[in-house]
């Protein structure tokens, strides 16, 4: 098992006209067998971070480490990628086209010159786990994208690797087996232990398969925590928006009895005392509510009178889209278990101590 | 049928375009075909008749007279072209796949190294040939090789494995290279990458330049003339020009040595064709070629 640590770690792109900095300063510790999702939105060098532990890339400056052992400074490769004992699902899954799935997964234990009964004995048990074991004589072609991935996903796992990295592994699957193929890389990841990393963009990705997330925008490394706890204190709004759906909201703040209000147009969100006079609010959509009753216990505080918009419907939940009575255009969504006809009247709820303050 | 005001109907259009091809098919034909038929004419009729016009009465004589001319430099140019093509384009795909992996590395002195090596070979190959035969001629010479095979493979080597690297790069460069990196990781040695992924997967771009080696190998005229002298080893293309003589040139039997002699390239461009198309295409569409 093998823990990953990242010192200083930037990569500068140079073209002709310009520099793209694509990592800035990421320092990072993921522990021995830990599952770790790295979270960004696109370009952000979430890929560039990956190919860096897989050595298929340098970084400009910086070191890696794997175990305390040097792989990787300043625009030199320490330890070759065919040394670093990594299995890598790509998000393209790179399978190789001119050879069966069997041959596929065989090429890295080829490498290791192992014999042919080893060979077919430790095939044919990852792919009895990943349920590929009556499609290992075709071709990729031939192969749905479910089983490709699967097929990826042995290759990657055949050969016991240190490290397993995947990159952006389930985007280019159905949504309907999405979540079936997340269960089963963390069921294997938690059986084997093996240090797992995850590129994604995709907050689900990051709450089904890791245990810690790390996540970079614009190159740096902006927060690193539990899932749960990047969703529930982002630290900046743009991690908030990355991690999960969000209402945002520019207030005023002002304060009355002793306490501490944003103002909405005709809402006031409680919030915790800030030094800032205007606030941007950040609603998790679960922590609104809407409701034709005054009062809805100590849990959630009433935010003002608003009026329905659009009635819309969303897996399962109705969303609904509520605006201040004197402002059309501050949108507020609250996802309910019923639906709510167009321009009558509610009640607006927030759960309290759930609303986000960003400077 | 109602066909839109300012459209084509699709019948005329296809007429059209199936009548261009038909144009093109027609001039590319026409010198075999008026090297076919002229070597079908007598001695008296090549003379008479127009170049276009077929004879009233075919014989086969000009070609009986030149087939024990031409036997031993055809199976001269059999033996030497089609390994040495072979090899100078395996030979060229493994430059290839080198200077590749050589460009994507990290190190920028083998970066440099290989744009440098690269871009002096592609000037090589873009330097007439002729101009270099001398002191190849001097340099095959000195080690002795004038008038056999392993000069004339020697010459060829120089020139085609270049073209075979310069070609195969191309079509190297368009297999996704997450692919190349997926073997890397899977610790692929470099040789196990080449021979399992890169060069079954450029497979339809490697015929595509043998084709093409073949033929400018088989065609090639100046590199034998220069480095043979003995009529034991004249390649096609030298064997073909002494048809015409210096005094009078006998036209039928010129046409039929040029056909026979034209026989090879034709025939494995009719054949292989399709794979040269194909390697084409690959270049297109991401390189599978599949």
């Amino acid at each position: 098992m093998v823990n990953v640590m990242a010192k200083g770690i930037t990569k500068i792109y140079k073209s002709r006209r310009k520099e793209v900095v694509a990592l800035d300063n990421v320092n990072i510790d993921i522990h021995s067998g830990e599952s770790f999702g790295i979270l960004g939105p696109s370009g952000a060098g979430k890929t560039t971070f990956m190919r860096i532990i897989a050595g298929l890339d340098i970084p400009t400056q910086g070191e890696l480490y794997f175990n305390d052992e040097l792989v990787a400074t300043s625009n030199k490769l320490v330890v070759p990628p065919e040394d670093r004992n990594i299995g890598m699902v790509f998000q393209t899954w790179a399978l190789y086209p001119n050879m069966t799935a069997y041959d596929n997964i065989a090429f890295p234990l080829r490498s290791l010159r192992m014999s042919k009964d080893e060979e077919r004995k430790r095939i044919n048990e990852v792919s009895e786990i990943l349920g590929i074991a009556h499609v290992l004589n075709h071709y990729p072609r031939e192969l749905s994208g479910g089983q490709q991935q699967r097929v990826a996903l042995a290759r990657a796992l055949v050969k016991n690797p240190s490290i397993l990295l995947l990159d952006e592994p389930f985007s280019n699957l159905d949504a309907r087996i999405r979540d079936s193929a997340r269960a089963l890389v963390r069921r294997i990841q938690n059986e084997l232990k093996i240090t797992t990393i995850t590129v994604s963009h995709d907050p689900a990705d990051i709450f089904s398969i890791a245990e810690r997330a790390g996540v970079i925008v614009h190159g740096k490394l902006v927060q690193v925590d539990k899932p749960s706890a990047i969703y529930s204190s982002p630290v900046t709004v743009e991690v908030a928006r990355l991690i999960g759906d969000l209402v945002e909201l520019n207030g005023r703040v002002e304060e009355s009895n002793n306490k501490i209000y944003a103002v909405v147009d005709d809402f006031t969100f409680p919030i915790n005392k800030v030094a800032a006079n205007n606030v941007r609010l950040g609603i998790r959509l679960e922590d609104l509510k809407i409701s034709d009753e005054v009062s809805l216990g100590d849990e959630w505080v009433f935010v003002g009178r608003a009026r329905v918009k659009v009635s819309s419907y969303s897996s399962g939940l109705f969303r609904v889209t509520v605006v201040p009575p004197s402002n059309d255009n501050t949108e507020i969504v609250v996802m309910v278990d019923r639906p709510f006809d167009v321009g009558r009247e509610v009640n607006l709820f927030v759960k309290s101590g759930k609303v986000l303050v960003f400077p | 049928m109602s066909s839109k005001p300012g459209r084509v109907n699709p019948t005329v259009k296809a007429a059209i375009h199936q009548l261009v091809i038909i144009i093109f098919v027609v001039i590319w034909l026409i010198p075999i075909y008026a090297m076919v038929i002229n070597g079908l004419k007598s001695n008296v009729a090549v003379y008479t008749t127009p170049v276009l016009i077929p004879p009233s009465s075919p014989t086969i004589e000009p070609f009986q007279a030149v087939w024990s001319s031409l036997s031993r430099p055809l199976l001269n140019s059999l033996i030497l072209v089609l390994p040495v093509a072979f090899i100078a384009t395996f030979l060229g795909s493994m430059a290839a796949y080198f200077f590749y992996m050589l460009s994507n590395s990290f190190s920028r002195v083998s970066s440099f190294v290989s744009n440098f090596l690269f871009s002096l070979i592609s000037l090589a190959t873009f330097i007439p040939y002729q101009a270099t035969l001398i002191p190849l001629t001097k340099l095959i010479a000195d080690m002795g090789l004038l008038n056999t095979y392993w000069g004339l493979a020697f010459a060829f080597f120089i020139f085609y494995m270049p073209t075979g690297a310069l070609l195969m790069s191309i079509f190297i460069t368009a297999i996704p290279p997450r692919i190349i990196e997926a073997a890397r990781l899977d610790r692929g040695s470099d040789w196990r990458i080449f021979y399992k992924l890169v060069f079954p997967l450029s497979l339809p771009g490697f015929i595509s330049t043998l084709i093409f080696n073949i033929i400018e190998t088989w065609n090639n005229f100046f590199i034998p003339l220069m480095l043979t002298t003995t009529p034991n080893m004249r390649l096609i293309p030298v064997t073909v020009q002494s048809f015409t003589g210096g005094y009078a040139t006998l036209y039928n039997e010129t046409f039929a040595a040029a056909f026979i002699a034209s026989m090879v390239p034709l025939g494995i461009f009719i054949f292989l064709g399709r794979y040269f198309i194909r390697g084409l295409i690959a270049l297109g569409t991401g390189g599978k070629g599949v």
